[in-house]
């Protein structure tokens, strides 16, 4: 049992790191920029450090729901399995993001930003998690 | 897969995801929106809204399709639960950044958890097949 525990927690957690260091790299960086022309749709930076906690347990969660769906539905059809679905995840995203957009003054260069490297992030992100995860059956083999 | 049986899921998916979301975010959480009236818009931007719901409910139909291909509401709608739990963690993450109430915060994520559960729900229902239960294994 502990050992299953274990792996779970590997595979979730490299994954999160990765998710973390993605997304500070697009958001902190590259696309620093593009936040700036809108100071007062974001939190100051010494608020944001003080919620940062935030930041890690949503990553969390949403990396742990990536892994649950692909574990139940989508393992055994490997790296492209894990590929097609973090496109599908990330463009029913795009969905989302399309109608914050419309209730939220966002620069659109933000959202075409966002949705290009979200997009990428997930391919490599769904690529990692196809590539790691074996179902029970395969790994017995 | 079953077009027809596909293209009728995705319709109703759209229509209860835009009825939803207009009912919960337009209306009920109304009054929690106003408290931070400069993260908004003075009026939504129709096309895009109406647009963005399109994807979502075609992309969410698709996924249900692939997941559970015999469809029904139940898997379906535990689905929709798990994709929930993608938006709520985008959700917290916007809560660290923006400077949304925590009242806005948990609307949210309440909203998404039902949104997709019952949304699941409905596609699973329509979408049913008459093969027996398999689940989605690619390549195999």
């Amino acid at each position: 049992m502990f050992q299953i525990h274990e792996t779970i927690y590997y595979r979730v957690h490299s994954r999160l790191r990765l998710h973390v260091r993605l997304g500070w790299l697009l958001n902190g960086v590259l696309l620093k920029d593009v936040y700036a022309e809108t100071p007062n749709l974001w939190r100051s930076q010494s608020e944001m450090m003080s919620l940062f906690h935030w930041i890690i347990i949503g990553q969390a969660l949403l990396i742990f729901a990536f892994v649950a769906i692909y574990a139940s539905g989508f393992a055994g059809g490997g790296v492209m399995a894990g590929v097609r679905l973090g496109v599908l995840l990330e463009v029913a995203a795009i969905g989302m993001r399309l109608a914050i957009y419309a209730i939220q003054p966002f620069p659109g260069k933000l959202i075409i930003y966002g949705s290009a490297s979200g997009l990428i992030e997930m391919i490599i992100v769904g690529a990692i998690v196809g590539a790691i995860y074996k179902p029970p059956a395969v790994r017995a083999s | 897969m079953d077009w027809k049986k596909f293209f009728i899921a995705f319709v109703a998916a759209f229509g209860f995801l835009f009825l939803f979301g207009f009912v919960w975010y337009g209306m009920l959480m109304h009054g929690a929106h106003q408290e931070v009236p400069t993260l908004l818009r003075a009026k939504p931007d129709f096309p895009w809204l109406i647009l963005g719901h399109i994807v979502m409910a075609f992309f969410f139909t698709m996924l249900c399709v692939r997941f559970v291909p015999a469809g029904g509401p139940g898997g379906c709608a535990m689905l929709g639960i798990v994709v929930a739990l993608i938006y709520a963690g985008a959700d917290l993450i916007a809560f660290a950044v923006q400077p949304l109430t925590t009242k806005i915060l948990c609307g949210w994520i309440v909203g998404d958890l039902i949104q997709f559960a019952i949304a699941g729900a409905i596609i699973g229902a329509i979408y049913k097949s008459s093969s027996p239960a398999t689940r989605y294994v690619p390549n195999s």
